[in-house]
């Protein structure tokens, strides 16, 4: 046996597959339903926006990394996933610098700022998103019926202006996508179909999406338990609005949620309930994104809620 | 309280027990299957023509060698003598000259003085001492287990004659009421699964007739006292046909088998393997299963004790796991003690032209070796020889994303990414207020990790530091 060099390193000497790479990418091949949804129904413009809007999150991203001499990290597919989320979340009515500022504002504001991946406090996506409702309302507020151009107002919206409106819409199509919103909101099948798969792979895991849909229906039902009348159905309150993506693609970002399961289960829950309250008494129609957007900086104190001690509780 | 309680166990209760511990079940991981162990055959070899026997072998003081450079010595000849109760006789494993006495390097990568011993080529033994009475004391079969020079397998081996009656015997422990308990041990947990799925000496040797076995059993039965026994086995390799002979025999029914998933990890080490077959959990940090009245041994342990005393001959001789991507014969090998890693490779058909790392112990929890002269002591279970494709580095990590993968693998329940920040950062007293102490390091959050941290690394160091 002629001698060689051999590695030495620390056990275990083994790692499973699992990168940062192949999570952004499984992450992104769960919102390619979505999206292929989003470009059936709201024409090939959607499309223009998710392009222009991962374009943009790249170049940016590889822009400050050349002038801060950081190691390129185009690589991990982080900002690609963070073009593709903020594109999902805007109307399709938006013009074509939109996606362009948001995207920017993404990568320098959510992310870049505080040190890149793994640092920042806020879903990036979400910091976006708010920075363009607040500064151009007018333009995120205007919705297209699908396959067409006519204006037309989100269930939320319509029902925010007149409670007993929720009776006219059909809960069926509403989960298929016959509704007008935010491009990656309107059909839940294909965000479910996606999240499915990303549930399969282990990329998220259960106890977000389920408290936080938990935390919605416990809310709506008691609402609908005071007054039928006046309060839609459960059914209504999880596919209305942006429920499914925020539950399955926005809560769950792995940076900015919580490690321990009843971290993550009470940060779902608290969320859900945070959403009900706003849709019901805020000033906006759909809350989820404020909702999520509040919970992250809570979630510090969510991951003081350790598993149980191992051998701590010992008795005899 | 479960002292002096008949314990019946039955099957319901076992299933009871497996729903009650589905939690621990989840946790962990499952390794891909080019690394479990699955060609479980005993491959013969000869006796190797050079030996090295340090003269410490375990957790404790090394012995003094009886010999000097020249003599001659036999199989099983007495060669290092144990002065003190902290250290084992050591016995020539070959016969021939010994040509040497120096410092060599040992699987841990310190340097201990050694025996080495050139063969003559006849293997010819030593007259064992006079066959044992029908009826053994406490204190005989103590002495025989000594004489034999056995240890507990693993990294942190013991000599077994101190692990069976530990010096701070009997231990007391406050219970709830403030009345103070002495823990006896009531179970004796005989583990058929291996320490990690790569590895497969107890699981073949679950599978076959050993003709000691029960004698190993009654005699640690007699000396720790316990009333039932309890096999854990592989549920993939089945059957088991002498256990439950064993099994079957047992008139009390206090002996029982559970079979585990040992595709699985770390359920077969020790502190997770009483809280997965008895719902018991170890008291960490510095906790023994002991502690909680459990006995843990393992198949090749229990069956080499049995030979020490049926044969009064020593142990000379260990079962290790043969493996890795590089290897080109995998299986399992007995080898004699102090067999130097080249030449059994050599004796093996040698490696592929990719092997990069050369591991003894399993792929999980090993040490890397980097000369091949470095001795197969009897605390090693296992030689993998592994290739490009196997190992990833961490040389190229990121930073953590938080993304709480190494909180549900964790065995016992710790935040291993938030102790591994603390680490990272020199803010040791902060990562020991955490539970760093706890970690068994059984490595399974380095091993899912996406920032492919070296977090197992970290913890060690920051132990390392803590304890100057």
């Amino acid at each position: 046996m002629e001698p060689r060099n051999y590695i030495v390193s620390m056990s275990p000497h083994i790692r499973g597959r699992q990168s940062i790479e192949t999570m952004m990418s499984t992450f992104i091949i769960g919102l390619i339903p979505t999206a292929l949804a989003a470009i059936y129904l709201f024409g090939i413009k959607s499309l223009i926006i998710m392009v222009l809007s991962m374009a943009t999150a790249v170049i940016v991203e590889a822009v400050i990394e050349r002038i801060t001499h950081q190691k390129p990290t185009f690589r991990d597919c982080h900002a690609l996933l963070i073009g593709l989320l903020l594109a999902l979340i805007l109307p399709s009515s938006v013009p074509w610098w939109m996606p362009v500022v948001g995207a920017t504002v993404a990568i320098v504001l959510g992310k870049a700022l505080f040190g890149g991946l793994g640092n920042y406090p806020f879903n990036p996506v979400l910091v976006a998103w708010v920075v363009l409702r607040l500064s151009w309302p007018e333009r995120m507020n205007l919705f297209f019926e699908p396959h067409t151009t006519t204006h037309i107002l989100t269930p939320l919206m319509a029902f925010k202006e007149d409670p007993s409106l929720f009776y006219s819409y059909d809960l069926s199509s509403l989960f298929l996508g016959q509704k007008p919103g935010l491009m990656g909101t309107v059909c839940d099948l294909a965000i479910l179909i996606g999240a499915l798969f990303i549930l399969y792979r282990g990329v998220i895991r259960w106890h977000i999406p389920l408290s936080f849909f938990a935390g919605i229906a416990f809310f709506a039902a008691v609402l609908r338990y005071i007054n039928p009348d006046v309060y839609p159905p459960v059914t209504f309150h999880l596919i209305g609005g942006g429920v499914f993506l925020a539950a399955f693609f926005l809560a769950p970002e792995p940076v900015t949620s919580p490690v321990t399961p009843k971290g993550m289960i009470t940060f779902g829950f608290l969320a859900g309930i945070l959403t009900m309250i706003i849709r019901m008494w805020g000033a906006f129609p759909d809350g989820s994104f404020y909702a999520i957007l509040i919970m992250n900086s809570a979630t510090p104190l969510f991951n003081y809620l350790k598993p149980k001690a191992y051998g701590r509780s010992y008795s005899a | 309280m479960y002292e002096g309680t008949n314990f019946y166990y039955d099957r319901k209760y076992a299933i009871f027990n497996q729903v009650f511990i589905m939690g621990l079940l989840l946790k962990g991981i499952t390794l891909p299957k080019r690394l479990l162990a699955q060609s479980l055959t005993l491959i013969e070899l000869p006796p190797p023509q050079k030996v090295i026997l340090p003269l410490k072998q375990y957790v404790g003081e090394p012995s003094k060698a009886m010999v000097s450079v020249g003599d001659s010595v036999k199989t099983g000849q007495l060669i290092a003598d144990a002065h003190n109760t902290h250290c084992l006789p050591v016995h020539a494993t070959i016969s021939g000259t010994v040509t040497d006495i120096k410092e060599h390097l040992d699987p841990k990568g310190s340097s201990i003085e050694s025996i080495c011993i050139e063969s003559d080529g006849t293997d010819t033994w030593t007259t064992p001492p006079a066959s044992p009475g029908e009826s053994l004391g406490y204190e005989d079969i103590l002495k025989r287990i000594h004489d034999a020079g056995l240890i507990t397998k693993g990294l942190f081996a013991t000599p077994l004659d101190k692990d069976l009656v530990p010096v701070d015997q009997p231990k007391t422990y406050l219970y709830r009421d403030g009345t103070d308990i002495v823990k006896k041990i009531d179970t004796l947990l005989i583990n058929g699964l291996d320490p990690e799925p790569s590895l497969g000496v107890n699981r073949y040797l679950a599978g076959t007739e050993n003709d000691t076995l029960e004698q190993g059993i009654a005699v640690l039965k007699t000396i720790t006292g316990a009333q039932r026994v309890i096999f854990t086995v592989d549920k993939h390799f089945a059957p088991w046909p002498q256990l439950k002979d064993i099994v079957k025999k047992d008139e009390e029914e206090a002996t029982a088998i559970i079979a585990l998933d040992g595709r699985r990890f770390p359920i077969a080490l020790p502190i997770p393997l009483v809280k997965a077959a008895l719902s018991r959990e170890v008291p960490l940090p510095y906790g023994h299963p002991r502690d909680v009245g459990v006995a843990v041994y393992d198949l090749h342990t229990v069956i080499s004790l049995g030979q020490s005393i049926r044969n009064t001959t020593p142990q000379t001789e260990t079962m290790i796991t043969l493996g890795g991507g590089a290897m080109e014969k995998k299986g399992i090998a007995k080898v004699r003690i102090g067999t130097t890693i080249g030449s059994l490779i050599d004796a093996l058909g040698g490696l592929t032209t990719d092997a990069a790392k050369i591991i003894l112990g399993g792929p999980m929890t090993g040490m890397a070796q980097y000369d091949l002269a470095t001795p197969i002591t009897k605390e090693v279970t296992g030689l993998f020889a592994l290739n490009n494709t196997d190992i990833q580095l961490s040389e190229d990590y990121r930073e953590c994303i938080n993304c709480g993968m190494c909180v549900k693998v964790c065995p016992v329940n710790l935040l291993p990414g938030v102790i591994s920040l603390y680490c990272a950062k020199d803010k040791f007293d902060l990562a020991e207020a955490e539970g760093l102490f706890s970690c068994i390091e059984c490595g399974a959050c380095d091993y899912v990790c996406p920032s492919r941290r070296p977090l197992v690394h970290l913890f060690r160091h920051a132990k390392n530091q803590l304890m100057e």
